[in-house]
């Protein structure tokens, strides 16, 4: 039978457990991977978080050092040894990510090109600061595209590697944001957080929740700094943007973004932003950028083709053309919501 | 039960009621102006965290040069920095919490300090 005596001090110490500080979502920025990061933890320990940003800026950084395109380092290396066509040892902090990038170029058709570093740089965008001066010339694009590289020239065989192409000229800037937040991630779990988000220059990867409620995203509207839509988050899953407001320069009242066609060499005008939900942030960092190359056009195809079932375009009328997928998670914040077209992923 | 059980029980309620209200209770919002600072990034590293109720100005050297943070009437602004497109200073003003300007060619960061209170937990860009 059940005392008084007995109770009471069983009482007492659910109560005093009870006391400990109340978990809440703890924020530090930092500069890393050439941008601004933002870890949000979900914590009642804060000296946890500072400890776990300490760490990440610290793997971030040594990863944007590996794959910098255009900085001396192990990704500069591999294009001065792949325009050789002699056969090396890969790098093993590139080789995944040349991998990777096969795969991505191969299920995009093509639309997204890692290989195209050199159309970057004739861009001026391989540089932190771009001189406002003018477009490249036509012909130098054309020139440049009559070569051809593409990630299927590099000939991969256990850790050697060599490239039939010495136009081949690697840019990972495409997706290895998106592969450096998933490792961030999992250092993250080995550290034990088990609700957080990671946000690297706005394209990020959310874990568990906070609370008993899911995690709550913004998505930027690609005119403005408002937020155009949102959605809820909640397990683990990576959601990537690309939109024409991001690395930009302007000529002669003519806006020239860095997602280039790597049909036409110039910069894709199908669309003003994509955002893509994916598990893999690598796949969805491409995917946004092959989406936006894709246009409504083609979107539904290259979708299908990346295995990507959420994904949201905003064309340069303003209007949304998306996923059903996406569409069941999408929350407009801006009144009157845009016009919308749902297309279902489709070969 | 005797009669000094029973006070040990009424204290550690009491005692646990001052916890919940320690712990666990709202933060007041006058506490937190109060002590509002502004926290200066450099490269890796915190530069400076100082409070936003003092006028400083602040020179914070980084790879591409000299970042001037003003800091006047309970507001903080990147003054100049390096960079021809002057995103930096155009983030004006910096007043509430989560407030930031950016220089990443020169790798400073400036931002206001304190838990931001917006819809979302994230930005999506």
């Amino acid at each position: 039978m059940i005392t008084w005596q007995r109770l009471i001090p069983s009482v007492l110490i659910l109560l005093l457990a009870a006391c400990s500080p109340r978990p809440e979502v703890h924020t530090e920025r930092l500069l890393a991977f050439g941008t601004v990061v933002e870890l949000s933890i979900y914590t009642h320990d804060r000296e946890l978080v500072r400890e776990a940003a300490r760490v990440v800026g610290e793997d971030l950084d040594y990863m944007h050092r590996a794959w910098h395109a255009w900085e001396p380092g192990p990704l500069g290396r591999t294009n001065q040894l792949l325009a050789t066509g002699a056969e090396f040892s890969a790098n093993p902090s590139v080789l995944p990510l040349i991998l990777e990038g096969q795969r991505l170029e191969a299920d995009s058709d093509g639309l997204f090109n890692p290989a195209l570093g050199a159309l970057f740089a004739l861009w001026g965008f391989h540089g932190d600061e771009r001189e406002e001066h003018a477009p490249p010339d036509e012909a130098e694009i054309r020139a440049l595209l009559e070569t051809r590289p593409s990630m299927a020239d590099i000939r991969v065989d256990g850790i050697r590697m060599r490239s039939d192409n010495p136009a081949v000229r690697l840019d990972l800037g495409g997706f290895a944001k998106g592969y450096g937040v998933d490792r961030a991630v999992e250092r993250l779990k080995e550290l034990g957080i088990e609700h957080a988000i990671l946000n690297a220059g706005g394209d990020l990867r959310a874990i568990g929740r906070p609370g008993n409620r899911p995690w709550r995203i913004g998505i930027r509207h690609p005119d403005s700094e408002g937020v155009l839509a949102s959605l809820e988050l909640a397990g683990d899953e990576s959601v990537y943007t690309s939109g024409d407001y991001e690395r930009h320069f302007i000529y002669a009242g003519e806006r020239f973004h860095h997602i280039l066609d790597p049909r036409t060499g110039r910069p894709a005008r199908e669309a003003r932003s994509v955002t893509v939900i994916h598990r893999d942030g690598a796949r969805a960092d491409a995917a946004a950028t092959a989406l936006f190359v894709a246009g409504p056009a083609r979107f539904a195809e290259i979708a299908a083709r990346l295995g990507i079932e959420q994904a949201m375009l905003v064309d340069p009328q303003g209007a949304v053309l998306m996923t059903p997928a996406m569409a069941e998670r999408i929350r407009f914040e801006q009144q009157p919501a845009p016009p919308v077209i749902l297309v279902e992923p489709a070969r | 039960m005797t009669r000094g059980d029973g006070l040990v029980v009424i204290c550690a309620c009491l005692l646990v009621g001052l916890s919940y209200v320690q712990f666990w209770g709202a933060p007041d919002a006058g506490d937190a102006s109060a002590t509002r600072e502004v926290r200066i990034l450099s490269g890796g590293t915190e530069f400076a965290r100082l409070p936003l109720d003092r006028n400083a100005l602040v020179e914070v050297p980084g790879p591409a040069g000299i970042t001037r943070v003003e800091i006047a009437d309970g507001a903080a602004r990147c003054a100049a920095s390096p960079g021809s497109q002057g995103i930096c200073q155009r983030a004006g003003w910096l007043r509430e919490a989560g407030d930031m300007a950016v220089s990443l060619p020169n790798r400073v960061l400036i931002e206001i300090l304190g838990e931001t209170k917006g819809p979302f937990d994230s930005i999506n860009y």
